[in-house]
């Protein structure tokens, strides 16, 4: 158990030695939200003046290692000060920081956060049957998105939005349309639309045949 | 770890503690309870809260004449006399009914037998709903669980109050692992924040120990890593919310020292109110809710069964083959 002055970036950061891109981004927002003022989880635990030393180290630990050749440079000033140690004998190399499968993979060194986020990010996809307005908004959830978000990425409103998770089919435009937000919502969360598009829109199509209304302004 | 073999062992016991009233540790070992005995597994959850009583007014079953005070008050020894059937197969309460609430909390040595009760129990899982606050028993309850599962809401209040609990509970159970009667007593000033010895966080204490006794320190960093809480987050709104469990994860390593695993949440949903009105799980009452799915999702994370398994439409009415 060390203190934050003795941690290395990986452990301000919570990652695997060998974690790749993709991981120190999520390990970083996690940690910029986890730490940022006013942040909940650090009611009485940390103060402002704590959670400022813990800022500034995520933040260092980031511009570090989310860079190639810092981070190289920064193995490389680890494995001089360590010697010969042990622990630099599985040095990665760039390569590896970017594709290590999993027998490279040092498993034991991903937090257990690392590992909550992955299986919370698994988690729905693996539910069983097709993708629901329910099933999407757990997916979302699930990896911690807000709608507004959303929205602001995709330029889809937030009220057209929540209809796809209500199934408020009556409220959406035509099912182009929709194929369109359910496509662009998948993205963003980072869904396979493939997974998502064609059982929800067949959900769309089934409800609004039972309903055999004609629609005003073509909406069908 | 197969059924049998789990029987030889003894019972796997999971607590479910908080700190706070009122987060929905009740309602969570109900229905963590009835996921786990719907997957086949025999199952008693226990009302340890005799102070507040209600596990059996959330898995709808008429108030029991017989309890677990009944035990604390040495009236029964044999804890498997106090078994209830909850209606639902696999799965037996001990109610905390009829408690003599002038003296509700049982005595060190009765708890002692308590616990090793607890592991003999007829069961796979064993789950503890605990009572508020961090009396040495609610902490001992905590503790002799193979899991503890750390139950808060995001709000301020039940946030403040998780970590007090959790903090009483560490700083307990590293004071039961150190040895030396001057390792001990320090770990007793830390627990008053305001020590003298300025020691304000787990990692300055581990200092102080280490320095007084190299050995006692390497029992300290065992016990650190031995210490896992599983965090849940009951009464989720937003995505914001979803994600303080990531948070307070990462907390848990930097300021403990210990790895908080975030086990899942629950959302906020109607018809977890609804359910506990008309006193009955939400896995029956609204199989298809998300907060029934999210439930039956932690269940069979403890179980270690595979995630596949969770359905909308088999919440409320999957067994194990």
């Amino acid at each position: 158990m060390r203190t934050l002055n003795e941690q290395s970036h990986y452990e301000v950061l919570e990652v695997a030695r060998d974690a790749t891109l993709e991981e120190i981004e999520r390990a970083y927002r996690i940690a910029r939200e986890a730490y940022g003022s006013g942040s909940l989880a650090l009611y009485s635990v940390f103060g402002d003046s704590d959670a400022t030393v813990i800022r500034d180290r995520v933040e260092e630990a980031y511009h570090v290692l989310s860079d190639a050749e810092r981070r190289r440079a920064y193995e490389t000033s680890r494995t001089l000060e360590a010697g010969d140690s042990v622990e630099c004998d599985q040095e990665a190399s760039p390569s590896e920081f970017d594709s290590g499968g999993p027998s490279t993979r040092q498993v034991e060194e991903l937090s257990l956060l690392g590992k909550a986020f992955i299986d919370f990010a698994a988690d729905v996809e693996e539910e069983a049957g097709d993708f629901d307005g329910a099933k999407l908004r757990r997916a979302r959830m699930r990896r911690g998105i807000e709608l507004d978000e959303i929205a602001e990425v995709t330029k889809v409103s937030t009220t057209n939005l929540r209809h796809l998770e209500e199934e408020n089919f009556d409220d959406l435009p035509a099912t182009v349309y929709v194929r369109g937000f359910v496509t662009a919502y998948s993205k963003t969360i980072g869904l396979d639309p493939r997974k998502v598009v064609t059982g929800y829109l067949a959900r769309v199509e089934r409800v609004r045949a039972d309903q055999g209304r004609p629609r005003f302004l073509g909406r069908r | 770890m197969t059924r049998d073999d789990r029987t030889a062992v003894g019972a796997r016991i999971l607590s479910l503690g908080g700190g706070k009233g009122g987060v929905g540790k009740t309602f969570i070992t109900a229905n963590l309870a009835v996921a786990l005995a719907r997957a086949g597994y025999r199952v008693v959850a226990v009302d340890a809260d005799l102070e507040g009583a209600n596990l059996h007014t959330c898995l709808g079953v008429p108030t029991p004449l017989v309890s677990l005070a009944d035990f604390v008050a040495q009236r029964e020894d044999d804890l498997g006399k106090l078994l209830i059937d909850s209606g639902e197969p696999n799965l037996q309460i001990i109610a905390g009914t009829h408690a003599n609430l002038a003296e509700a909390q049982p005595s060190h040595l009765r708890r002692v037998r308590l616990m090793r009760s607890l592991r003999q129990l007829p069961a796979d899982f064993v789950l503890l709903d605990l009572g508020a606050g961090i009396h040495a028993s609610v902490l001992d309850y905590f503790l002799v669980g193979d899991e503890g599962l750390l139950v808060l809401q995001p709000e301020p209040t039940s946030v403040e109050n998780a970590y007090s609990f959790l903090r009483a509970a560490f700083y307990r159970r590293l004071r039961l692992a150190m040895v030396g009667h001057g390792v001990r007593k320090l770990v007793t000033q830390a627990m008053d924040q305001r020590n003298e010895r300025g020691i304000r966080t787990p990692h300055d204490l581990l200092r102080e120990v280490e320095a007084l006794d190299p050995l006692e320190g390497r029992r300290f960093v065992e016990t650190m890593r031995a210490f896992r809480p599983r965090i849940v987050i009951n009464g989720v709104r937003t995505a914001e919310d979803v994600k303080l469990g990531f948070a307070v994860s990462s907390v848990c390593r930097k300021y403990f020292g210990i790895e908080g695993d975030y086990l899942g949440y629950v959302n906020h949903d109607d018809a977890v109110r609804r359910s506990v009105v008309a006193r009955k799980p939400v896995l029956d009452f609204q199989a298809g809710s998300d907060a029934a799915i999210y439930l039956q999702r932690i269940a069979h994370k403890l179980a270690g069964l595979p995630v596949g398994s969770v359905s909308a439409d088999r919440a409320g009415g999957e067994r194990r083959p």
